[in-house]
């Protein structure tokens, strides 16, 4: 049920709209963009290219989308939900049996001027049918088993699909995003309380069936298990980012060794230092005030996502704009609790910080989103 | 509960009997229910929201309070833990009769690689072939890029190959402190030392192990840490055996022999002073053993020890000593030398004729195997076993050295009278150049039995009797002779009274039968005669003297002058005085007034 149609004051239109814009948001979004563009710098050992030019330009075509995605009215886009979640589910059909073009799987679809990441797509479009979804559906009937079995559908297929690339972070957002819209949307607590135990169960079963002959995972899955959780069991193996991340963050301190002084990135010992562990450059550069500015950007980002979301009526706004923040809480904190050996290492780039181009333009198309019900609000 | 009724058909009722419009009623009752309806869906989203909120700050939390947690951390560089039992370094070193390091350690370091570490393998291995020449650069580039997660470089770098390699600035190039085993002196006493190798290798340690030589009979010894600080000392004196070196080679060049080897040996402790086997090598970096032909060509071969031939004319005093024991002869008793003697189907012949009859001594000096031969069959067979298993030429020497059991002496089955004949000038028993020595040595002490030994040991040997010591006397005094007017005239070295034997056997072919034309030389030798202290065995393999109009082969002319050169250049460093004749002083009178 929407309150759009109850008690409709004034919604702003025309030119007036961009004065509408949850502008806070859009000064975050550049700082934080402005941070990831000096590390790239940095990274590069003082040099624009090989990573912060093409950074710079793709957020740049990245701003320009979320404007236009933002003047669109956010109605248009409710009724565009399933539509998109369609067109995503497809295309990773699409990669999935037609990806494997030259070595190994493709995750990507050449679009010529960029690789576009079908998985990243369905990280928005998810969460966008799902609070399509609960804006259609009577909130009576939101605990329904029926119509509880149908939204955890709606994350499992492409969850699945994504699994099997494979992609586990990607597979974790999605999984999360999704459950939080459907918490969000009120879905009765037993639920969520059942996931979680067994969730919890499985875990115990999998630690206790250990070296018995039921054990559930094979020897080698347990000695990651280990290596996750004491990395120092294996340093120079599969423990080599977690350590070479640990020295990175030990070595820059409290104030950090000053810009583009970091030994760790610059002489190669870490892999992906532009990419996925991107955060300890930060961290040994700009130490631990740095590193927490960046977390305190990322906060302000969700605090105003979260009180735009209250100040809506409409369901569908507040449950969008909800989603997208959780996602975007996802990759941040995903990411920084893998590199700092809180999480297992899965692969979820630090959003606009870490190089790449689909997980930029789609976060910014998704704040265009966010800022789209933000202006359309009734006031 | 109260229920309330969805419509408030009281309040209606009510208004419209008081003639109010119930219309207004019912509005103002819908929007009550509405917003009844918005506020409880509000608080339940309000409710989960901080629900939600609670996650963000407890996640925020974490990650800021470990973020803090490592900040004050100190960093710490990764080690791989060591597997297993840490391998014991320290080998202790090995130092010649005077303390001078002849073997000790050196810290170096292995170079290896964790190909999955390397940011650019192929370029590493570029760099690497160019700083390694020896190494495959195919093979390189095959380890670095593939699979493998640890690949050996090479076993020992040096520092400056270390440096280049640093300098690469590869992360997966790593290095791995080891001891190596370092012969400071290059060649010299190769045989002895043998050399060493690595066992179990591990990248923090390797262990060190004998392979040949002392290094390995004294492996355990070396390698106890109990042992600490304690080297084991030699009886090789490192400045001897240098000369003993460069003389033997000098010699083995002008007699373009192929091999060669020489013992210098004390008579009384048994001591090995100088054990030379050339050709040699570097214990630093010991050669592979040969893959084709006989392994006695190969420069780790051990002639000294292992090589064991027919030791020819040398054996003849033997005979002869052993005769004048059993008072069979005397120094002056005439032997009948006419030749040939035939014996069976077999000839003996001596090299000139030497008339028909020579006296004992005579028959030393001028090496008559007739007359040698004749005087063994008075002796027979049994006794002539007998005196040589009590000189030690039948068992292999015990001297410490891995090699010594693989000096075992050839000896003929049936020790028949023809086999007596024939051994006593040294033909049908083959032994090493050390048992020649080590039984030289029981003559010029006296007559009692040494055993050789590498070690240091200040005490003289109490061995067995073998000969009077008015026999053994006048067996020196026989071989004082040859020098002096016999076979080995070309030895004499003034005021050192050198006394020897010379023997000149012909190599047996594989075939069966003799070569005409090769030789082993071998020239005994003990100094000073009048009070014997030391033992000189030269042994040349297939010399040849080419400076005369002919070929000549002969010890007299082969080894003879090799071994002259050797106690001339050893004796002064073994801190022996010249016995210089005094000058005729008639006419002179030193008077003072």
């Amino acid at each position: 049920m929407s309150y759009l149609e109850y008690n409709a004051k004034y919604v702003p239109s025309g030119l007036r709209k961009p004065l509408y814009l949850n502008w806070p948001i859009v000064l975050l979004l550049t700082a934080v963009a402005g941070i990831g563009f000096l590390m790239l710098y940095s990274v590069a050992g003082g040099s624009a290219s090989p990573w912060m030019e093409p950074q710079v330009k793709r957020f740049g075509v990245g701003m320009a989308a979320m404007f236009v995605i933002a003047m669109v009215p956010i109605w248009f886009w409710r009724n565009m939900s399933a539509m998109a979640y369609a067109v995503s589910l497809v295309l990773l059909l699409y990669v999935e049996f037609f990806g494997s073009v030259g070595m190994g799987a493709q995750r990507w679809i050449d679009l010529g001027f960029m690789r576009l990441q079908p998985s990243e797509l369905m990280k928005i479009a998810s969460v966008m049918v799902l609070a399509a979804y609960y804006d259609w559906l009577a909130p009576s009937r939101t605990s329904r088993p029926l119509w509880v079995i149908l939204p955890v559908l709606l994350i499992l297929l492409p969850t699945l699909l994504v699994l099997k690339q494979p992609d586990l972070g990607t597979a974790i957002l999605l999984l999360a995003g999704g459950g939080a819209v459907m918490f969000a949307a009120g879905v009765h607590w037993a639920y969520f309380g059942s996931v979680i135990l067994a969730g919890i169960g499985a875990v115990v079963a999998v630690f206790q069936s250990r070296g018995t002959s039921w054990q559930l995972l094979k020897d080698y899955q347990y000695r990651r298990i280990d290596t996750f959780l004491d990395p120092s069991n294996d340093p120079l193996g599969a423990g080599y980012h977690i350590t070479q991340a640990k020295i990175a963050l030990g070595s820059g301190g409290w104030t950090g060794k000053g810009f583009m002084q970091g030994t760790q990135t610059r002489l190669n010992f870490l892999p992906e230092k532009h990419t996925d562990f991107i955060f300890t450059t930060l961290a040994e550069e700009f130490g631990y005030i740095g590193a927490s500015a960046l977390l305190l950007l990322y906060a302000l980002i969700i605090v105003f996502c979260v009180i735009s979301a209250l100040q809506s009526r409409d369901r569908f706004s507040s449950l969008l704009t909800l989603g997208i923040a959780m996602t975007f809480f996802l990759f941040f904190a995903v990411n920084m609790a893998m590199v700092m050996g809180l999480l297992p290492v899965v692969g979820v780039p630090l959003p606009l910080v870490s190089y790449g181009g689909s997980a930029m333009l789609v976060l910014l198309a998704a704040f265009g989103l966010v800022q789209s019900a933000h202006v359309h609000r009734p006031r | 509960m109260i229920r309330t009724p969805l419509r408030p058909l009281a309040r209606v009722l009510k208004a419209r009997e008081s003639g109010e419009n119930p219309a207004t009623i019912e509005a103002e009752n819908k929007r009550r229910r509405h917003d009844e309806m918005h506020d409880r869906a509000k608080n339940r989203a309000e409710g989960r929201l901080l629900v939600l909120g609670a996650v963000f700050f407890l996640a925020f939390s974490a990650i800021g309070l470990q973020m803090g947690a490592m900040a004050s951390s100190e960093a710490e560089e990764p080690r791989a833990i060591a597997s297993g039992n840490p391998i014991i370094g320290q080998r202790a070193d090995i130092v010649d009769r005077n303390g001078r390091i002849l073997a000790t350690n050196f810290d170096t370091y292995a170079l290896y690689a964790q190909p999955q570490q390397l940011v650019d393998p192929e370029g590493a291995a570029a760099r690497l072939a160019e700083i390694f020449p020896e190494l495959d650069a195919e093979r390189l580039v095959k380890d670095l890029t593939g699979s493998r997660k640890f690949v050996w470089i090479r076993r020992q770098i040096s520092p400056e190959q270390m440096q280049a390699v640093h300098d690469i600035g590869e992360p997966g190039l790593l290095f791995g402190p080891r001891e190596m085993r370092l012969y400071p002196n290059g060649p010299v006493a190769s045989h002895v030392l043998g050399g060493a190798s690595f066992g179990r290798e591990g990248v923090d340690s390797a262990e060190v192990i004998g392979v040949a030589g002392v290094e390995r009979q004294f492996d355990q010894y070396l390698r106890d840490p109990a042992n600490e600080g304690s080297p084991l000392e030699l009886s090789i004196d490192l400045t001897v055996q240098a000369a003993a070196e460069r003389v033997l080679q000098g010699g083995m060049m002008l007699m373009n022999a192929k091999g060669a080897a020489a013992i210098l040996m004390d008579v009384r402790t048994g001591e090995v002073i100088s054990m030379v086997s050339l050709p040699d090598f570097d214990p630093n970096s010991r050669p592979l053993p040969l893959t084709t032909g006989s392994q006695s060509d190969s420069p780790l071969f051990n002639r000294a020890v292992q090589g064991v031939y027919e030791l020819g004319s040398t054996f003849k005093i033997f005979a002869i000593s052993q005769a004048m024991e059993l008072g069979l002869v005397g120094a002056n008793t005439m032997i009948d030398t006419k030749g040939p003697l035939t014996w069976g189907r077999f000839r003996i012949s001596d090299f000139h004729n030497y008339g028909p009859q020579l006296s004992t001594t005579d028959v030393i000096v001028k090496s008559s195997n007739i007359g040698t031969a004749r005087i063994a069959q008075e002796i027979g067979a049994d006794r002539q076993k007998e005196f040589l298993t009590s000189l030690g030429f039948l068992e292999a020497t015990k001297i410490e050295l891995s090699e010594a059991p693989s000096g075992r002496p050839l000896s003929p089955k049936q020790w028949s009278e023809i086999s007596t004949m024939t051994i006593s000038y040294g033909h049908g028993l083959s032994a090493s150049p050390l048992h020649l020595a080590a039984a030289y040595a029981a003559i010029a002490n006296g007559g009692t039995r040494v055993e050789p030994t590498i070690l240091k040991s200040n005490q003289l040997q109490q061995g067995p009797r073998v000969l009077s010591p008015d026999v053994a006397a006048e067996a020196v005094s026989m071989m004082r002779q040859v020098v002096v007017r016999g076979t080995a005239s070309f030895g004499e070295v003034p005021g050192y009274e050198v006394a020897g034997k010379t023997g000149t056997a012909d190599k047996p072919m594989p075939t069966g039968g003799y070569y005409e034309d090769k030789v082993i030389a071998t020239f005994a030798a003990t100094f000073p005669a009048s009070a014997p202290r030391y033992v000189l065995v030269v042994t040349l393999d297939e010399p040849v003297e080419t400076s005369g109009t002919e070929p000549r082969r002969t010890a007299g002319w082969t080894a003879v002058p090799v071994g002259a050169e050797m106690i001339r250049r050893i004796a002064p460093l073994l801190g022996m005085r010249p016995q210089v004749d005094m000058a005729d002083l008639t006419g002179v009178t030193l008077t003072s007034n």
